[in-house]
């Protein structure tokens, strides 16, 4: 055997664990859910071809619960990017006491949805809840239920944000900034023509994470509003959830699974097209 | 022979590599082994009388019990993936409503050769009430023995009424006036539950059948059930008398205004007794019938015990049915925490007879009515129960136009129920 033909096999037996690992609890569940969704009955054991995927097309309210998922992934997107930015901007100053202030945005992150959701349900009740005791009368979770999880969600993950593009912010030589300073850029112009544009991967790569995981969110709807009131935050994973565990329809609901899985892809594509379009160097 | 570091090396990995594609032993019941005896059981019935029994059955077959506790919707997710799996509990606690589903599909055992071999010398069914029998049967088989038989009924503070000089409400009217009269400085005469289970009760006083299997249509008659969610809308977003619920998975909300004395009445069973009394000891208890709309009803809720179909041991299972099912553990539960029981003998227990609060409760069960059994029976309940929540809390939360909400449940039934 050649000197790199045992390296091949040596490198492969290292990798072997990790593809044994992956294989078993990513690839095998995966072909599990798409030959699950070929199936109906409760016990998902009688063929019916496409038609859990047809019906699935069909069916307002699968139609309902990704409108509100789109809704809830746009406004974790725009305010992962919008407050995440302008954190990192304010961070990145030689502010007293930065290094605290960055821990403290993080906490939130390194906490576990069902605690965060437990929390917030408990501050924004509002009969019992600590701001209408705080005499402020709000009912945002009845008024405002997907924009209150929204929030909710932002409190928990600009911290993160933040972190990626303050790192970002760091990898931009000073160079170009006192360049830009020295020809009589204002801030405002060397933030929108330097800082931004070299900012890009960043922003692609905190746009695509959003969106995946606005996508796959599942706990704010379970733990803060059960789906409610009404429909009005029955997330996907949350109406996937349902549908195999409340109704019992686990082929209709792994059907659903790949469709999501299907438009995760595909958004997941789009982004990385536009991001590579949007890319400069200097 | 030696080996060298590279063959040791790639020798430890393919053993690590077929270590971990090497199955794991096939369990008897939840891969504990013959030793342990897995029970699933809802959280907030963890009494000391069925601890007492625990250890019992425990001495008596020499086994470890697993008791592990969930919240309903837990419960039911884990259950639900046990069954897929193949690995299934011994023993399960349920809300109400399962065994039939479950027999349905198959993943509960018939009890009927257990009834028929015991069932005389441990009272079952002679000593349980008729609608406990009923509802955790099918196609003339016995799947599960009722725990606990409980009804919803107005649970009210004395003092907030007497001090506002109301008595307790009988109808609905009585019922919106006391609520008015009490509505005042921060305190709400009532207070709706978001949970879309305590609809039931106002649908049958207003006479509304659930589901007709001859027509296959739910919510009849229809302007009757439209009629009662109008009026529960109505306390809240026009009479103003109790708070907008909030959508969660939490149904104490009620209950936690009561004892924080925010709310003078609530529609409850007994399981909000407990919290009640511990959280706020000061409050004087009262308990009414059931509310007339159209008729005086309630409806009839509480948990039975089911085996699963690949359940290892279900003699060992059925062993624990009996024991946990026992009067003299019936009685222990109702001297510890209040509950309601099913045998006919505990209504004439002491404890219930001398208690006011558990013998209402106790006189109401005559009346309580299980008003979901049909449409259980369909094996559709998952499905209508999901549709029935977005209808309430449309109603009851949102505000939505009634007539609206139930047509457009009544035509998303009407597609699964066809």
């Amino acid at each position: 055997m050649s000197l790199s033909a045992r390296y091949a096999r040596t490198a492969y037996l290292f990798l072997l664990p990790a593809l044994v690992f992956f294989t078993a609890f990513f690839y095998v569940p995966i072909a599990n859910v798409i030959a699950t969704s070929l199936h109906t009955g409760p016990q998902a054991d009688v063929f019916a071809g496409l038609s859990n995927y047809a019906d699935a097309l069909a069916d307002p309210s699968v139609r309902h619960s990704f409108l509100v998922t789109l809704g809830f992934s746009g406004g974790v997107v725009a305010g992962s990017l919008v407050f995440g930015l302008l954190l990192a901007l304010v961070l990145d100053q030689p502010l007293k006491g930065r290094v605290t202030f960055r821990a403290m945005l993080l906490v939130p992150y390194l906490t576990s949805v069902a605690i965060v959701g437990l929390l917030w349900r408990n501050i924004l009740d509002p009969q019992l809840g600590i701001l209408n005791r705080l005499g402020l009368d709000q009912q945002w979770l009845n008024e405002h239920p997907l924009a209150t999880i929204v929030g909710v969600t932002l409190w928990q993950t600009v911290g993160y944000t933040m972190v990626l593009f303050l790192a970002g912010l760091q990898g931009i030589p000073e160079t170009y900034q006192e360049a830009a300073r020295i020809d009589g850029a204002s801030a405002w112009q060397r933030f929108w023509r330097i800082t931004l544009p070299l900012l890009a991967p960043t922003t692609l790569f905190v746009s695509v994470m959003a969106v995946i995981s606005g996508l796959q969110a599942f706990g704010q709807a379970y733990i803060i509003t059960n789906g409610g009131p009404g429909d009005a935050t029955d997330l996907s994973v949350f109406h996937i959830y349902a549908t195999a565990f409340k109704t019992r329809d686990f082929g209709y609901s792994s059907a659903q699974s790949v469709l999501l899985l299907v438009v995760i892809v595909l958004f997941t594509l789009m982004q990385l097209r536009a991001g590579k379009r949007g890319e400069v160097t200097y | 022979m030696t080996l060298s570091r590279r063959e040791m090396l790639q020798l430890l990995g393919a053993s690590a590599v077929l270590t971990a594609c090497a199955g794991a032993p096939p369990a008897a019941s939840q891969g504990q082994g013959p030793g342990t005896f897995t029970v699933y059981w809802n959280a907030g019935h963890d009494y000391q009388a069925y601890r007492k029994v625990i250890a019992e059955f425990e001495a008596a077959h020499k086994v470890t019990v697993n008791f592990q506790k969930y919240q309903w919707p837990d419960l039911r997710t884990r259950l639900l993936a046990d069954f897929a799996s193949g690995t299934v509990p011994d023993l399960v606690e349920e809300p109400g409503g399962w065994v039939q589903e479950f027999a349905i599909s198959g993943n509960a055992r018939s009890l009927q050769d257990f009834v028929d071999k015991d069932g005389a010398a441990m009272g079952f069914p002679a000593d349980w009430r008729e609608a406990t029998v009923s509802r955790n049967s099918y196609n003339g088989q016995v799947y599960g023995v009722q725990l606990h038989f409980t009804a919803t009924l107005l649970v009210y503070n004395k003092q907030m009424l007497a001090e506002a000089g109301v008595e307790p409400p009988t109808t609905w009217q009585e019922f919106l006036d006391a609520a008015r009269k009490l509505t005042k400085d921060g305190v709400y005469g009532t207070a709706l539950n978001q949970d879309h289970g305590y609809v039931n009760p106002w649908l049958m006083q207003n006479g509304v059948r659930v589901y007709d299997p001859a027509t296959k249509e739910v919510l009849t008659p229809v302007d009757q059930a439209v009629e009662a969610m109008r009026f529960q809308a109505d306390l809240v977003h026009k009479h103003k008398v109790a708070p907008v619920p909030v959508s969660s998975t939490d149904y104490s909300g009620p209950q936690k205004l009561f004892s924080a004395k925010r709310a003078a009445m609530i529609i409850t069973g007994p399981w909000d007794l407990g919290p009640i009394r511990q959280t706020s000891p000061d409050i004087e208890i009262g308990v009414a019938a059931p509310l007339t709309g159209k008729e005086l009803a309630t409806n009839a809720a509480g948990v039975s015990l089911f085996v699963p179909s690949k359940a290892a041991r279900p003699e060992l299972s059925w062993d624990f049915i009996k024991r946990v099912t026992a009067l003299e553990v019936e009685q222990a539960a109702t001297k510890e925490v209040g509950m309601l029981m099913p045998r006919k003998s505990w209504a004439e227990l002491p404890e219930v007879k001398n208690d006011p609060i558990t013998k209402a409760f106790s006189e109401a069960l005559a009346v309580a009515r299980d008003s979901t059994e049909e449409i259980r029976l369909t094996g559709q309940s998952g499905r209508y129960d999901e549709a029935l929540k977005v209808m309430y809390q449309s109603v009851v939360i949102q505000n939505e136009p009634a007539d609206q909400a139930v047509a457009k449940l009544r035509e998303t039934a009407a597609g699964f129920l066809k």
